[in-house]
């Protein structure tokens, strides 16, 4: 029966390519979908990753950085400075704003930084100065290149001009992009005084991050406090969740769209072949084979498409971003293990709709002429 | 106790439909075949004799009576365990020969081989000698595509023998065929049935059967009847000039008031596409 079932879709080679082409489409679109918002999600994240405190502090309630707002009196980060194990606190003000350059708005985390202090800015340049002073700002190179802007354009935080002065590497997506501007100016767009948006603490070698976390928040008050792993976590599931539904929703597109072709696929081959499945079953072969030749060849099908839809994944997102730089590609192994199960469903939903056809197939019918 | 008969019939019916629209296509037949007999059904078209072939093989169901094959009554098994009953007690021979197009010669003969006990592996050396015997040892890795109707209908004789069934049932074998080739396929299964002891039913109207056949039995609106030798009216073939039964011939063609009469569908094939060519010659 394998030689037969295999032999057969080589002989209808045409509609069996088109078919796993088909499939391998259907799969493909949902792998660049996932790897889209993955990637953006990831460098959502991409400050906060590159930062890598031990501990970050902010107001009380609040546990990550996207969408987030936070503001803590300065004086209780100077009391965490105080506390036995903690090494430096750098204080950052934080603001998600639109950053207009050129014509072009862009949804935008703006950095409050101390003047001087390296610690929590750009982590790699591309040009120009790391540390803006007042009036200035760092952009992201990408940004910049998108918007006709370079060093010593003019662009503008919430109506007020800043001067690009840096522009960083790896801080661009298209989702959310990473500026960073002095803490004075931030302070002053804000209206935040005496305020800081997050700290981020550095502890001495040794000190255990969540034992110290948990100190922090029993002794000073109103302020929660988390390891850098958790608070990055959030960050990228708050990130995630914001696209999780519409990834959901495509994946159901996609597989319902690889059912369909399947099917037909399927449909297709059962009723080309209903002759020979006629012989087939006048010959002696059960219903029961001959489903298993129709489900044998739709997993056929399917793994041919998912291996297709695999091969372009791999081989092709990192050319699109090589290409294309605004847009991150991440291809992670869970989401092709995902689609990987999801084409396992999709053959076996689909090979069930021609069951019924190689039922009534009677094998009456190898005596007609 | 085993039956001296490979196959017993008694009383089979199939009616189609119900009411007046009703169509008894095999009425209350009655036969008994012994192994070894090749047994010729013969009868106009739409007599029931292919209705009756597909009972006989187990493809089909009878609204009445019971049929025994090899000691096995096979009417009263579950439509699931028929499938084990044509693999192992029948063997089929189709007038479109029905190979299966993507395999090769060899892989069509073996197929009903992976249905029986022991598979494809221990039908090999049978595939080979049945391949050799029946002159299709340079075709063995052939496509059906790439061969002749003779050489069709071998392969699908030597398909139907390979799980060495007692019961050969054929439809028509030499009906695609010419006259000289369709005298080599029944040569093939008279020596089937005189070597091998297998018993081979055979629905035909080819008349020249008649000569190697040990029973003629002739179907006719359902029912079973004698076959008087008077019968016959015989004429020519105006193609290959054989000698065909003008009563039970089913290939004819009337042409100015003239009807001709032919032993096979190529015939008459070749005739339409040229009479004047066979009528003044």
């Amino acid at each position: 029966m394998m030689r037969w079932t295999l032999k057969s879709l080589g002989t209808q080679i045409a509609s069996t390519l088109a078919s796993a082409g088909g499939v391998a489409g259907a799969f493909l679109f949902v792998l660049f979908l996932e790897a889209v918002f993955l990637g953006e999600s990831k460098q959502i994240v991409a400050y906060i990753e590159h930062m890598e405190p031990d501990i970050w502090v902010m107001q009380h309630g609040v546990s990550n950085m996207h969408m987030a707002s936070s503001f803590v009196w300065d004086w209780k980060l100077d009391a965490v400075v105080e506390m036995d194990g903690v090494e430096k606190v750098t204080s950052i003000l934080y603001v998600n704003t639109m950053v207009r350059a050129g014509d072009r708005d862009w949804f935008t985390y703006v950095v409050g930084l101390v003047e001087g202090d390296k610690r929590a800015g750009p982590w790699a340049m591309k040009s120009g100065s790391a540390s803006p002073g007042p009036g200035e700002i760092v952009i992201p190179a990408l940004f910049a290149e998108s918007s006709g802007a370079g060093l010593g354009s003019s662009v503008s935080v919430a109506d007020k001009k800043f001067t690009v002065v840096g522009l960083s590497l790896g801080t661009f997506s298209m989702a959310n992009s990473v500026a960073f501007v002095s803490f004075g100016d931030l302070v002053n767009i804000l209206s935040a005084g005496g305020t800081v948006s997050y700290g981020l603490v550095d502890l001495e070698p040794g000190s255990d991050a969540a034992a110290m976390a948990r100190r922090i928040e029993a002794e000073v008050e109103k302020v929660s406090a988390l390891p850098h792993p958790e608070f990055v976590r959030n960050d990228f599931n708050m990130a995630m969740r914001m696209g999780v539904d519409v990834v959901a929703f495509m994946r159901v597109i996609g597989s319902a769209l690889a059912v369909a072709i399947i099917a037909f696929t399927a449909l297709v081959q059962v009723s080309r072949r209903r002759r020979e499945l006629a012989i087939a079953k006048a010959l002696g072969v059960t219903n029961r084979s001959i489903y298993f030749s129709v489900v044998l060849q739709t997993v056929l099908i399917t793994t041919a498409g998912y291996a297709v839809a695999l091969a372009l994944a791999l081989g092709v997102a990192p050319m699109i971003s090589l290409f294309v730089p605004e847009v991150t590609l991440l291809v992670s192994t869970g989401s092709l293990l995902r689609m990987g199960a999801v084409a396992l469903v999709v053959a076996v939903i689909a090979a069930m709709v021609p069951a019924y056809m190689v039922n009534q197939v009677d094998p009456l019918t190898a005596f007609q002429g | 106790m085993a039956s001296s008969k490979l196959i017993r019939a008694d009383g089979v019916s199939k009616h189609f439909g119900t009411g007046h629209t009703q169509v008894r296509a095999v009425d209350g037949v009655s036969l008994k075949i012994g192994y070894g007999e090749l047994v010729l059904i013969m009868g106009p078209s739409g007599s029931g004799k292919t209705t009756l072939l597909s009972m006989l093989g187990g493809l089909l169901r009878p609204t009445q009576g019971r049929i025994e094959v090899a000691g096995t009554e096979i009417t009263v098994m579950k439509e699931a365990e028929l499938p084990d009953v044509r693999a192992r007690l029948v063997g089929f021979v189709f007038q479109s020969f029905n190979l299966m197009e993507a395999l090769t010669v060899e892989e069509n003969i073996l197929f009903p081989a992976q249905l029986i006990p022991g598979g494809i592996a221990a039908a090999r050396p049978r595939a080979r000698e049945l391949i050799e015997r029946l002159n299709l040892r340079e075709r063995r890795d052939s496509l059906p595509k790439t061969l002749s109707g003779g050489e069709k209908q071998r392969v699908a004789i030597a398909r139907a023998l390979i799980n060495e069934p007692p019961l050969i049932l054929a439809d028509e074998p030499t009906g695609n065929l010419d006259s000289r080739t369709g005298q080599e396929v029944m040569m093939i299964l008279f020596d089937i049935t005189r070597d091998e002891n297998r018993s081979v039913v055979l629905v035909t109207h080819d008349p020249r059967v008649e000569e190697i056949a040990d029973r003629i039995l002739w179907l006719e609106d359902g029912k079973l009847r004698d076959r008087k030798s008077e019968d016959h009216s015989w004429v020519r073939d105006p193609v290959c000039g054989m000698r065909i039964d003008e009563w039970t011939a089913v290939h004819t063609w009337e042409r100015s008031d003239s009807k001709y009469v032919f032993c096979s569908a190529r015939c008459k094939e070749r005739f339409v596409e040229a009479p004047d060519q066979y009528v003044n010659a």
